[in-house]
């Protein structure tokens, strides 16, 4: 019995090492450099010095020396501005995709795979020559603005370097990465279900929150998280459509490190937008063995 | 960028195939910003000393920086602008090739020996300069832009203008703008300069390199930009143009430097020797529409390029150039400054 037990520990122990080696090289230590270098002075060519130096977060949540290092509540300004076009992205890009996905998974099947094929096929070509297809459809010569005036409007809209622009780019590209998670969980729905709270008497408002929403919950939920995240430190896009114009977190930690040549207020800004996503993931998982904990 | 890699790698590959017989072919790696040679240069240098070149580029002089820092290795020569060479210099990251011995350096104007670290050329050799203007549609303007005030009343009138988002570049306009200079350390200098852009903040439509093509389509009117933009202008005349506002504006050199971790130095020698030739530095001046420290190719070029005030200006305009120097920690005043132009609304 017991060498058996040790076995199956043994194969399991040979099974988790490779993945926890992989996560711990390439995972843990980059972390553990940056939160490292987040409390170190910063080298004058780029670079540390190996002193503790605490003004790297004091910068940003309010404290510092007063003369080479200054507390501005401006960088909070532009976590909070990033957390908000992220949220709204976010809402867009579900407002596109819960809809599609309940199109899609009524297709017979031929026709699902080739939507599905259609989805990923933006990824064939590189995103900064998508963005600046993006350029020429919104600049005011441009696409947009020919086909209203080809239409009989006269007044251009300004699309392009505005947040709408940044919206729209952030929201173009996330889009599979929302599909994804919701289509799996719109697939795997049980129509039966619908057929049995018709019979039931619930109209098709109840359907929908009762039953319907609640069980797509998880896929909206993880298409949620995959989109905030990486929209919360994107640069290109704010830089291509945005015209730099919008400031936001992904922008300034890039300056940090090159023309700032400020590694560790890099990191430091770097090290608080990671403690911020895991903040909100964490009340989301909260927020969700509540809801599993009343369901039950 | 992707394909020249590729070349190297398959160059690397064939090199390493046929290394077997006979002995690895002569290579030279550069390491230069993005468009900043003329193909043509690297053509001649291979056909003339059978050394093979591979080019690499790059968008920034931190960026350049901050790759050797991480331990990028194999290249040989590298360019950057005056004060990055002052940085590399103090970073013990260049190789002493004393260039100015060869019997050609007296070709170079000794006024481009800028850098503080090397001023008798010992290190690296001046390569290109020039002037970071106002590059506009002429069909789209009321009148020719002359001066940055100019160039806002466009916008004040409905018309998109851009700068470029270079921290050190768009704050030295409010600096210039204000009678400073842009290596000032001093804060109620730069709070001038950033009083100065924030009232404007409202009328720039964006911060970007990538102006050229709306210009061109007339979707901006101005856009501050390189001299490099002269090669836009040779193509449509009529439409476009490049000034250098009157007021003053700053103005950038390369120098062509070797790398202290360089593989091939004596190829690299070889080739700012090749570069020091007249004919060589006019063939990749007159591709570049820019200036060049060599007296000798500046004679050779063809007269609309060195006769364009905007390219070599006359002596009074070029007394009013402003040239960055490396300002040490005073970074981090313009790093703060800069970030709150650019979260302004």
């Amino acid at each position: 019995m017991s060498t058996l037990e040790g076995r199956k520990r043994l194969q399991l122990l040979g099974l988790l090492s490779p993945a926890t080696f992989v996560i711990g090289l390439f995972f843990i230590a980059p972390l553990v450099i940056m939160a490292t270098y987040s409390m170190l002075e910063p080298g004058l060519y780029g670079g540390v010095e190996w002193n503790f130096y605490p003004d790297n977060f004091g910068r940003v949540l309010g404290w510092a020396d007063g003369t080479l290092e200054e507390f501005d509540p401006v960088y909070l300004e532009i976590i909070l501005r990033s957390f908000k076009l992220a949220a709204i992205t976010v809402f867009l890009t579900l407002l596109v995709c819960y809809p599609a996905a309940f199109w899609v998974a009524r297709q017979p099947e031929k026709m699902r795979n080739f939507c599905m094929f259609l989805i990923t096929l933006p990824f064939f070509t590189s995103l900064i020559i998508r963005l600046y297809a993006w350029v020429l459809i919104l600049r005011p010569s441009g696409f947009i603005n020919t086909t209203l005036l080809a239409l009989g409007i006269n007044t251009p809209i300004n699309l392009i370097y505005t947040e709408t622009a940044v919206l729209i780019g952030m929201t173009y590209i996330f889009i599979p990465f929302m599909f994804m998670p919701v289509y799996a969980s719109v697939e795997k729905l049980d129509r039966r279900l619908l057929e049995a709270s018709a019979d039931l008497g619930a109209s098709r408002w109840q359907s929908f929150w009762k039953i319907i929403f609640p069980m797509t919950l998880p896929g909206v939920a993880a298409g949620s998280i995959i989109v905030f995240i990486p929209s919360l430190g994107n640069f290109i896009v704010p830089s291509l459509l945005g015209g730099a114009q919008v400031l936001m977190i992904g922008s300034l930690v890039e300056q940090q490190f090159l023309a700032a040549r400020n590694w560790p207020f890099g990191a430091a800004l770097a090290m608080l937008l990671m403690v911020a996503v895991l903040i909100c993931l964490i009340l989301n998982v909260l927020a969700q063995n509540r809801n599993k904990a009343g369901v039950s | 960028m992707l394909t020249l890699r590729k070349t190297t790698l398959c160059a690397a590959l064939g090199a390493f195939l046929f290394a077997n017989g006979a002995a690895a072919a002569e290579e030279l790696h550069l390491y230069n910003w993005g468009d900043y040679i003329n193909p043509e240069v690297l053509k001649r240098f291979t056909a003339e000393t059978g050394i093979k070149v591979s080019l690499d580029t790059y968008g920034s002089n931190e960026e350049m920086l901050a790759k050797l820092q991480a331990g990028a290795s194999g290249y040989d020569i590298v360019f950057p602008s005056v004060h990055m060479h002052d940085s590399m210099a103090a970073l013990d990251l260049l190789e002493k090739t004393d260039i100015n011995q060869s019997p050609a350096f007296a070709n170079i104007d000794p006024q481009f020996l800028r850098a503080k670290s090397d001023p008798n050329g010992e290190y690296c050799m001046p390569y290109a300069w020039g002037t970071v203007g106002i590059f506009y549609n002429k069909t789209k303007v009321s009148k020719p832009i002359e001066t940055w005030d100019d160039f806002f009343a466009e916008a004040k009138a409905g018309k998109k203008v851009i700068m470029l988002d270079d921290m050190r570049e768009t704050l030295g306009v409010g600096l210039i703008e204000n009678g400073k200079s842009v290596n000032s350390t001093n804060r109620d200098d730069l709070k001038l300069a950033a009083d100065w852009l924030l009232q404007r903040k409202p009328l720039i439509s964006a911060f970007t390199y990538d102006s050229v093509p709306m210009v061109q389509s007339g979707d901006a009117v101005a856009a501050q930009y390189f001299v490099g933009a002269e090669m836009y202008v040779k193509q449509e005349p009529e439409k476009l143009a490049y000034v250098i506002p009157k007021g003053g504006a700053t103005m950038y050199q390369e120098d062509m430097c070797v790398l202290k971790s360089a593989p091939n130095k004596a190829n690299a020698k070889r080739f700012m020797e090749f570069f020091l030739d007249p004919e060589i530095a006019a063939l990749n001046t007159a591709q570049q529409t820019n200036g060049t420290p060599n007296k000798a190719a500046l004679k050779l070029l063809p007269s609309d390029l060195r006769d364009d005030p905007q390219i070599n200006p006359p002596a009074d305009v070029m007394a009013k150039l402003q040239i960055f120097e490396d300002i040490g920690k005073a970074l981090k005043l313009y790093d703060r400054t800069w970030t709150k132009v650019r979260t302004a609304n």
